[in-house]
């Protein structure tokens, strides 16, 4: 499954975030997005992940615009946000196992104990995320992402808040995803932890992206 | 399913939150007190004082939990995950209305008895018709209640705009509810008034017909 983003463009009232990005994501290969605060990678990433509409330019999910397969789309695009995007209410397993049923993921409750355990989560599974650290909450945002092997994962900033052991459970996973076919973008400043896992690198600056256009993703 | 799971969770939420319960509880009976002192000690037309207060303090209260359940699904973002899922919009609707209900069904339930004991109204006999009139208005509350909550999510002025949208929008309904309880409570029929149900009926298809149509695109549209 491939996910691309032609042409496209974004303001937010008089401030251009986003000029004319095109990108292209390919089954089996982990892209990372670089650039610095402010260049537009979370609204690239918040785009591309059909959370946010563009001003211009077209989504594409396996060739045809997300808009008009946009159920079917979210359910293969796994995406992690600088927001938790959990109920703070809810236990992690709750969390997982509500998004999880409600993805059409068959015995998510299960695959939702095996992800939290690989994240060293076990003891915390019927506490409130709302009383989690920060890097905690990181891991069950992650497992939320990840629950359903999405065919697409949209992670940003991933490692933020992570401990050693933490990175290391999500290169594994990010690793599987890869080896399964999946297509990954990492938006990440911790370059040297994502690094053995890359296949592309494209940097965003000022709202144009470079080194990342269709014609070289696909040549 | 999915509306089966979005109840569930919107009523695990709420029921874990023991201060906003406390806080709609505190403010409906509050409301109730104040109001049949005011009135009181000799009522002039008690049934109609008792059921304009028993309207006023769920339709207040109400605007509490549905601002909280607004606010449940801003926090953290576990709204736009939910959109995310890629399940059925109306079905996470549904779910959400039907919770929406629940709670005010549950106030309903607690705010009832303690305006018929200050105020001295009603009897049992009448209880299945009020159960009745109390689920046409709560339906119709809880369909555009929840259907203006999410147009007015993401936004600075949320609690401001769905007051705006939700009190003009309901009259007819709230009307109806109190005027179908007055009748219950002073005659034990609503012979004289059963227009007012008629009325109920189509603002609740009304709120539902619209939120079938209209909450997919209010959804995407939140950004």
């Amino acid at each position: 499954m491939t996910l691309g983003a032609r042409d496209i463009e974004k303001r937010f009232g008089h401030r251009t975030v986003l000029r004319r990005v095109n990108l292209e994501l390919l089954p089996g290969e982990v892209v990372l997005l670089r650039g610095a605060n402010g260049s537009g990678k979370t609204t690239l990433a918040r785009i591309l992940a059909t959370v946010l509409a563009s001003d211009r330019g077209t989504v594409t999910f396996e060739g045809r615009p997300v808009r008009s397969q946009l159920r079917r789309a979210r359910r293969s695009i796994g995406f992690q946000s600088h927001r938790p995007l959990l109920y703070l209410g809810l236990t992690p397993l709750e969390n997982l196992d509500f998004f999880g049923r409600l993805a059409g993921i068959p015995e998510a409750g299960v695959h939702a104990r095996r992800l939290l355990g690989r994240f060293g989560l076990e003891e915390f599974l019927d506490a409130p995320v709302e009383r989690f650290s920060r890097g905690m909450l990181q891991r069950v945002s992650l497992a939320r992402a990840l629950l359903p092997e999405p065919k697409i994962l949209i992670l940003d900033e991933p490692y933020a808040g992570l401990d050693a052991e933490g990175s290391a459970t999500l290169n594994d996973l990010l690793e599987e995803a890869r080896d399964r076919g999946a297509a990954a973008l990492v938006i990440s400043h911790d370059v040297e932890r994502v690094a053995p896992l890359v296949t592309r690198e494209c940097v965003m600056r000022g709202g144009v992206l470079e080194d990342g256009s269709m014609d070289q993703a696909t040549a | 399913m999915t509306l089966f799971h979005v109840t569930a969770k919107d009523l695990k939420l709420h029921a874990r939150d023991a201060r906003f319960l406390a806080t709609l509880a505190l403010f409906s009976l509050s409301l109730v007190l104040i109001l049949s002192v005011a009135f009181g000690p000799l009522f002039q037309d008690p049934a109609r004082e008792a059921s304009a207060t028993l309207w006023a303090a769920l339709f207040f209260a109400g605007v509490l939990g549905l601002t909280r359940a607004l606010d449940m699904e801003s926090e953290s973002g576990g709204g736009e995950a939910l959109r995310l899922t890629g399940a059925d919009p109306f079905a996470i609707y549904g779910g959400k209305t039907i919770a929406n209900f629940v709670l005010m069904a549950a106030l309903f339930a607690l705010v009832l008895p303690c305006a018929a004991v200050f105020f001295d109204v009603g009897n049992l006999a009448v209880l299945p018709a009020l159960a009745g009139v109390a689920a046409l208005a709560l339906v119709g509350y809880a369909a555009w209640g929840t259907l203006f909550a999410a147009l007015a999510r993401g936004l600075k002025a949320r609690e401001l705009l769905l007051s705006v949208l939700l009190f003009p929008t309901l009259i007819p309904l709230w009307i109806g509810a109190v005027k179908l309880t007055h009748s219950l409570w002073a005659d034990g029929t609503i012979e004289a008034v059963r227009d007012w149900v008629k009325i109920m009926v189509v603002m609740d298809v009304l709120g539902l017909a619209l939120a079938a149509w209209l909450y997919e695109v209010i959804q995407e549209a939140e950004e």
